[in-house]
């Protein structure tokens, strides 16, 4: 038994086994004769201890004890007029549940006589720091509290009749009869009082019940002792002058489930030379002085006393009372006991539920959640930022990649630029909830601006000069380094510069490069203007309008030097050895993936100047020029391959959204070109040369078909059509890529298919004389394929095959 | 040349400029400790550290035999993408 460190123990005892767990006493009275023998042993002295406020108590007005709190004992029933508790206290649902709950499990507690002295004790005692749920989750909850009194060292199971005889200490070493306990009691030359002996009577006959551990069960959440309680203790005399008021707030201070004993006996309190301001709020508060010398109130026999403490003015909703001990529910009939334990489970459930969500109660302290709050303060700052900050930049930095590729993709801007300013009057009621998250970042976005600008306001002071030192202490930190050196920089205008390269370097490795990279330059300028353009201008907001028209014409300039990067208007020089230095810009695979971004920004006509300057050199481009079969190859080379692809990913697309809306003179114009300007057969064998080709031609049929074309235009588109037919005809054959083995010959049959269509009908015919051989070797080398991959096969000659008015099927 | 002053295109104005055309395109690398890379270069810094992709890791050892003769062993690793840190990088040239 240890209460603050405090060996409780009698020498002789200390050999034994040591302290006991809460159920391992094998001896309920081993502490009668120990506690008394602490009186004559040498230990402890309790006079020297004790401030003899014991003393002063007129013991004479013990008999109102039974005014005040009822019959003494004897009744098993107390009655409702016991009330004091109940009316003091206002004691939550939970708590009368929990003592419900305990009634049911333990229903003989209930007939233990109640000790009058000190009814309020066990409410007291059981002030702990718990939540008071525990039962309901944790069935094994007895054995987490007998841990908990081991502890302590305290058996509370332990009746304390501090009247054994010092002789009986040795014979209680075995469990001794009732008889023998009563017979040692009789002994004892110790006024005991009459009622309390009776009442460790009863309680001696029911100890078989395990009564006390309950109280730890009893949840926390009683109040603070009721000052009515107080006043009627000082009343009584038993609260010692000295004794200072417990404050209200005192069980949680000693709120941690561990530190309070709940239901420390009281002979330690009293016994234990402790100062009272000392001890556990629990038993001095109740009991009053201590009163050790005077051993005749052996206060626990009474532990169950609480379980019939009425509650009154408690009644369930439904109208069934609510029910504190196990009587009470025996008193009922059927139905209502039915109702009642429905009643029961389901605020059981209902608390099982808080308790869930209680389980986090109290895991942060205050300084952990201002730290949190501080987080998501710097997070909403940082929000706001991205938000309502008129600053581009921070919309750029928090996610430039996404940014860049929903630009490049079209996507929706997903935060469209705000207005500047920090307030924004306009938006409407609809979207409020977007308002008032905006409120609360403007509101944080000023708090930040102010402090910013207080920063600001501080002087800066680059040097410090001390007075009447000789020299001044300068201030540096890594981004502004205290300068050494002071040395004018000469204007640029007058600086030596670099000669530009000649025009012959133009094609050169290194200009294109640079080409290239201005180009990059640009672009990114220029997307970058996108994100910080204004919002158009509304009519008569002159400076709306000024900012929108210079914003107009950066992009403008912009605009130009990114046209100038991409020399596409650098003049053509015919049978030159070197290419333009467009076609050699789109010949590195960054110029290619460049062109998508490039028609974003472009007008049309500088598309059209784009889509012409491709076509003129269709021969001269890398695509072009080095996917020529060699003979003895199957395909070119990885590298052109990737090459070819790549032109047809991101070169490809942007030339034909342009050619379907192109009107039909520039289609003309182009296939003109294509006529005129490259070598047909050349380009016609490669993928991209055919592509281009079958774009024009499908174009074409589509205005055709949509009549669209005027009869002069198609006169003339007939024309070129004818030519570039009787070029082509002679080497029909060869525009197949390798051999019929090699796979992918879907682009020549849609180019097939695109002139046939066009084609009249004796151009049809010499066509299908022209690709009869490879028709018939496609549909018979089909047959020895898997079947997938042979109707793939099928259905790439049948597009040509259906253009002509034919089928494979007619082939057989 | 046809352009002046204000036309497109990066001046170059100090050596990194020079790495830049690079960028896409496949470069050499030589770093310390005997190794070389052939690679795409994707991206760059200040302190050249670099991004290269399709890379390939030539390491130089030189083993000496027991009649002191020294043999260049070369190994050859093979990499989709590799970040090389700037401190090791010796120089960079463009693989035309």
């Amino acid at each position: 038994m240890s209460f603050f460190g405090f060996e409780t123990k009698l020498p002789r005892d200390r050999d034994g086994s040591g302290s006991k767990g809460f159920f391992e006493t094998s001896d309920p009275f081993a502490d009668i004769a120990r506690a008394h023998a602490l009186e004559d042993d040498d230990v402890i002295d309790f006079e020297d201890t004790y401030d003899g406020l014991g003393d002063q108590l007129p013991d004479d007005q013990d008999e109102f004890n039974d005014d005040t709190f009822g019959a003494g004992g004897a009744d098993t029933s107390v009655g409702r007029d016991f009330d004091f508790f109940g009316k003091t206290a206002q004691v939550s649902d939970v708590i009368g549940e929990e003592q419900v709950r305990y009634s049911l499990q333990n229903p003989n507690s209930a007939r233990v006589a109640p000790q009058p002295a000190a009814p309020a004790v066990q409410p007291a005692a059981s002030k702990t720091k718990r939540s008071g749920y525990e039962k309901y989750s944790d069935p094994g909850y007895i054995p987490d509290l007998q841990a908990k009194s081991s502890v302590w060292g305290v058996s509370q199971k332990k009746p304390e009749p501090v009247a054994a005889a010092p002789a009986a200490s040795t014979a209680s070493r075995k469990m001794m009869s009732l008889e023998e306990v009563e017979a040692q009691m009789r002994q004892q030359g110790h006024n005991t009082s009459t009622p309390a002996a009776e009442a460790f009577m009863r309680s001696m006959v029911d100890s078989q019940y395990p009564q006390p551990q309950h109280l730890q069960t009893l949840p926390d959440g009683f109040p603070p002792v009721p000052p009515e309680f107080l006043h009627a203790q000082i009343k009584q005399g038993h609260l010692p002058p000295g004794m200072p008021h417990p404050p209200p707030g005192m069980p949680e201070l000693y709120g941690g489930p561990g530190p309070m004993p709940p239901g420390v006996p009281l002979h330690m309190m009293q016994n234990a030379n402790l100062p009272p301001q000392s001890m556990p709020p629990a038993g001095p508060r109740h009991v009053g002085p201590p009163q050790a010398q005077r051993p005749q109130q052996p206060q626990l026999p009474h532990l169950p006393q609480q379980q019939q403490v009425p509650l009154p003015n408690r009644t369930s909703a439904n109208g069934i009372p609510v029910i504190t001990n196990p009587q009470q529910l025996r008193d009922l009939t059927e139905e209502q006991r039915n109702a009642y334990l429905v009643e029961d489970a389901k605020r059981a459930k209902r608390n099982h539920k808080i308790f869930l969500l209680s389980r986090g109660n109290g895991l942060m302290t205050p300084q952990d959640k201002n730290f949190i709050t501080r987080i998501q303060l710097q997070q909403l700052v940082a929000a706001a930022g991205n938000v309502a900050d008129s600053d581009p930049e921070a919309v750029l930095a928090e996610d430039f990649y996404y940014q860049v590729y929903s630009q490049i993709r079209g996507a929706p801007r997903q935060h469209p630029p705000p207005t500047p300013g920090p307030l924004r009057p306009d938006l409407s009621v609809s979207d409020g909830q977007q308002a008032r998250a905006d409120n609360h970042m403007q509101r944080m976005q000023q708090q930040v601006q102010r402090a910013v600008e207080a920063a600001k306001a501080k002087p800066k002071n680059k040097q410090l000069i001390i007075e009447g030192s000789l020299g001044k202490i300068s201030f540096s930190n890594a981004k502004a380094p205290k300068p050494m050196l002071n040395i004018k920089r000469p204007d640029s205008s007058e600086g030596p510069k670099p000669k530009k390269q000649s025009d012959l370097s133009l094609s050169d490795r290194k200009s294109i490069l640079t080409n290239l990279e201005g180009v990059y330059s640009s672009l990114m300028a220029m997307e970058d203007m996108e994100r910080t353009m204004p919002p158009p201008p509304e009519e008569g907001d002159a400076e709306a309008i000024q900012v929108h028209m210079e914003w107009r014409q950066k992009l403008h300039s912009l605009n130009q030097k990114l046209w100038r990067s991409l020399k596409v208007m650098e003049p053509i020089v015919p049978n030159s050895t070197t290419p333009h230095p467009f076609i050699a810009f789109l010949s590195y695979p960054k110029g290619k993936k460049a062109i998508p971004r490039i028609f974003r920004h472009i007008d049309q006509e500088q598309r059209v100047t784009i889509l012409t300057m491709i076509v003129v050199h269709l021969d001269s481009l890398d695509v072009v020029r080095l996917a020529q079969p060699v003979p003895g190859e199957a395909q070119p080379s990885l590298g052109v391959r990737e090459a070819i692809d790549l032109f047809s990913l991101a070169v490809m697309p942007c030339l034909l959204g342009y050619v379907n809306e192109a009107p039909f003179n520039i289609i003309i114009g182009l296939l003109g070109l294509v006529i005129n300007q490259t070598h047909v057969q050349t380009v016609a064998r490669t993928k991209v040369g055919l592509g281009i080709l079958t774009m024009l031609l499908s174009r074409a049929e589509i205005v055709k078909e949509a009549g669209q074309a005027s009869e002069h235009d198609w006169q003339q588109w007939v024309q070129k059509f004818n030519i570039l037919f009787d070029t082509l005809e002679l080497g029909l054959n060869d525009i197949f890529p390798g051999t019929i083995s090699s796979g992918d010959d879907m682009y020549v049959w849609q180019f097939l298919a695109a002139v046939g269509i066009g084609a009249s009908p004796e151009q049809q015919q010499r066509l299908v004389i022209a690709v009869k051989d490879r028709v018939m070797e496609t549909v018979s080398y089909s047959k020895t394929l898997p079947a997938d991959m042979g109707s793939q096969r099928l259905s790439n000659v049948n597009l040509f095959m259906r253009a002509i008015g034919l089928d494979v099927e007619l082939l057989g | 040349m046809a352009d002046n002053e204000d036309t497109g295109g990066p001046s170059v104005s100090e050596p990194l400029d020079l790495v830049r055309l690079s960028l896409d395109e496949m470069v050499f690398v030589k770093l310390r400790g005997d190794r070389e890379l052939k690679g795409r270069l994707h991206a760059y810094d200040s302190h050249c550290n670099l991004v290269l992709g399709d890379v390939e890791e030539t390491i130089y050892v030189v083993e000496e035999d027991d009649n002191e003769e020294e043999t260049v062993r070369t190994i050859k690793k093979q990499e989709e993408m590799l970040f090389v840190r700037g401190d090791s990088v010796v120089l960079i040239s463009p693989q035309a």
